[in-house]
């Protein structure tokens, strides 16, 4: 257990390319962070340096208030998970998991001892003697944690671990993983693409592109404010609608102006916009496909695309000017009728309303209601 | 362009296939046994010879009127079993240096990054394009001034130490294997708290038996059949040949190849009968070590 302080941490390779920029970031003892964002983002770059996989170009790196900078990944005290499981394809599974132990020339009753138990933690006990190319994804997954878990690590780092599993798997075992968390209470950083693994699994998420952290929060904050557009569209499925629009003020009242139909903001958001005193003018409008209603009334659009997802549809539809839009629709509020209706072509009004509207700076993308 | 769906030209034209590829088959199979025959009649006719007590010359005719040992009992009386020690402690010497430089250096080309890096692999590339009787005679000079050639006794460390020298040379095969090992294994094991030592021995060593075989049976081969390099250094002198310079010593003049002829065929037997066994019995990881490096997967 143990708090990881990074700071103006960056990395440069040989050809010149920056993969991460000044990394600012204090992981709490005991805390599951997870970094996410899309490919090339420098999030598995940065966990491999706090792995010590990969050599910092700059700045400082700190597990439990000592520098690592120039410590070799066995002398860092952590343990890792790999996207590809990385098992030792010539050991059983129990040499695998008794690997590091045996590499710490622990006896080998106590290695029997730590292995089984981690083995019975993971489920994975009658496959103790096969190979890994005898396990199924799932299987070597968890062997994978076993063999991180019987470490008993500082910090528990995991690079994609679900992303080689299929969909159903993957729900489960990150369902496991939340409950490993809870029987570890250790520090986790985790790194995925996955926005969802990110707001299911994490205390705080670390959003990067291009090297850069776009923000860091916990999934509530990440979703209800996100710092900017790339946040706002990155963190939720589907992504969030961006049309841009203007902000007009009226004494003491906001209002935007979708496709010609004027909508105040009320609620909080009103409350802040007032608050920061933002000036009218053109701003980039959010709001998600959640968010969204059919109603009599409001935007005309024609629907495009109906995707059935089981419990909602998923609308993709188009307004008069050719903005494509998304709304999501619960099935259980729609007749049968209503749902045969939702055809391509059909004619539709949406509406939204204001407290639940972003607002964007179309120069700096940045989220006109954070500091 | 439409396919043809008609079923009785469809049959027709797979029994028309099938016809090819059983003349193709018949064609290639009788090929390969006459080559099989080809190859394999001299070490037939090297294996009767040997058995042959009749005479110790050469004879028109193949199989031995009189068949024994004697020929594999004379050879103990003769200089034949020093030679095939300096031989077997040499090769042997070599395959241990030999694996143990080619595979360091392989793994070290494979998994480290480092200045000049390529450039290193491509002078190695083009060094190895000249042939190595070009530095036979500075080679022997230099073994003469350490005295160790022929006249100064025991040729083996001399050799040795040539046959070693340049290994690390051979990295090809080795490292076009260890490319293909993931090296998220090597990650693995060092966040495990594996040093880099350990990663080999432990991890991609036990990964790569195919190429640790190939890379020692090529290296116990070299040396083992060697001829022109072991003569030039050995100067002749008896205690320094090994099993081929000194069996071919036997056959120097047409009286001695008269007198000689069937010790050299047993010679022959006794020399192919380790290499042979250590083909049959690791053939499987040779061609695995052979095919496995050329592939990246």
């Amino acid at each position: 257990m143990a708090s990881v302080k990074m700071m103006k941490v960056k990395k440069i390779y040989d050809n010149k390319v920056v993969a991460v920029h000044d990394f600012d970031l204090d992981i709490k003892d005991k805390e599951f962070v997870v970094f996410v964002g899309p490919s090339g983002c420098g999030k598995s770059t940065t966990l491999r340096m706090i792995a010590g996989l990969e050599e910092i170009s700059d700045g400082t790196i700190e597990i439990d208030g000592q520098v690592v900078n120039d410590l070799q990944p066995k002398d860092r005290n952590i343990a890792m998970v790999f996207q590809n499981y990385a098992l030792y394809p010539h050991m059983t599974v129990y040499d695998n998991i008794a690997f590091s132990l045996r590499l710490q020339k622990i006896p080998e009753d106590e290695i029997y001892d730590k292995v089984t138990k981690a083995a019975e933690i993971l489920g994975i006990t009658e496959y103790l003697m096969r190979k890994p190319r005898a396990l199924s994804g799932g299987q070597r997954q968890r062997v994978a944690i076993g063999r991180a878990m019987v470490r008993n690590s500082k910090v528990f780092l995991m690079d994609e671990p679900l992303s080689n599993l299929d969909a159903k798997l993957r729900n489960q075992m990150r369902a496991e993983i939340i409950l490993l968390r809870k029987k570890l209470d250790t520090t986790f950083i985790y790194v995925t693409h996955d926005q969802t693994e990110a707001m299911t699994l994490a205390d705080r998420i670390v959003i990067m592109k291009d090297g850069f952290i776009m923000q860091v929060g916990t999934p509530a904050e990440c979703f209800d404010m996100p710092a900017n557009l790339f946040v706002a569209e990155f963190i939720g499925a589907p992504k969030m609608n961006i049309v841009k629009t203007n902000l007009i003020r009226e004494g003491n009242r906001y209002f935007v102006t979708p496709f010609g139909v004027k909508i105040e903001v009320d609620g909080e958001k009103g409350d802040t916009l007032r608050a920061k005193n933002v000036p009218a003018g053109e701003i980039l409008l959010g709001f998600r496909p959640e968010h969204v209603s059919l109603s009599d009334q409001g935007i005309p659009v024609t629907l495009e695309v109906n995707e059935m997802m089981g419990s909602e549809l998923h609308l993709h539809v188009y307004t008069e000017d050719e903005t494509r839009l998304i709304v999501r629709t619960p099935t259980v509020n729609l007749s049968r009728a209503d749902r045969e209706n939702l055809a391509y072509g059909a004619k539709l009004h949406l509406s939204f309303e204001g407290k639940v509207m972003h607002f964007f700076d179309p120069k700096t993308e940045k989220n006109l209601l954070c500091d | 362009m439409r396919k043809n769906t008609d079923p009785q030209a469809a049959m027709k034209q797979h029994m028309g296939l099938k016809a090819s590829t059983r003349i193709t088959n018949t064609f290639v199979y009788v090929l390969l046994i006459v080559i099989s025959i080809v190859w394999l009649i001299p070490f037939v006719f090297i294996v009767l010879q040997s058995f042959r007590i009749e005479s110790t010359h050469q004879e028109s005719y193949l199989l031995p009127k009189q068949w024994g040992i004697d020929n594999y009992i004379h050879l103990w009386h003769t200089n034949f079993p020093r030679w095939y020690l300096n031989t077997f402690i040499l090769a042997l010497g070599v395959a241990v240096l030999q694996t143990i430089i080619v595979l360091c250096m392989s793994y070290t080309l494979s998994r480290f990054r480092f200045k000049m890096r390529a450039g290193l692999m491509r002078f190695m590339l083009i060094l190895g394009m000249f042939p190595g009787m070009l530095a036979m005679i500075i080679l022997y000079r230099v073994l003469d001034d350490l005295h160790l050639t022929g006249q100064y006794g025991n040729v083996v460390p001399g050799l040795l130490l040539v046959y070693v020298a340049s290994s690390g040379m051979g990295y090809y095969v080795s490292k076009g294997f260890f490319d293909t090992i993931p090296k998220s294994l090597d990650e693995a094991a060092r966040v495990d708290g594996a040093n880099r030592a350990q990663v080999l021995t432990k991890i991609i060593l036990p990964l790569s038996k195919p190429i640790v075989i190939y890379t020692t049976l090529t290296a116990f081969m070299g040396p083992w059949a060697d001829f022109v390099f072991a003569r030039y250094v050995s100067q002749m002198y008896q205690d320094s040949l090994n099993v081929a310079v000194g069996l071919q010593s036997w056959l120097a003049t047409d009286t001695m190849i008269f007198n000689n002829y069937t010790y050299f065929c047993a010679g022959g037997v006794v020399v192919a009968i380790p290499v042979t066994i250590l083909f049959i019995c690791l053939q499987r990881y040779y061609v695995e070590g052979v095919t496995g490096g050329a592939v990246k997967g």
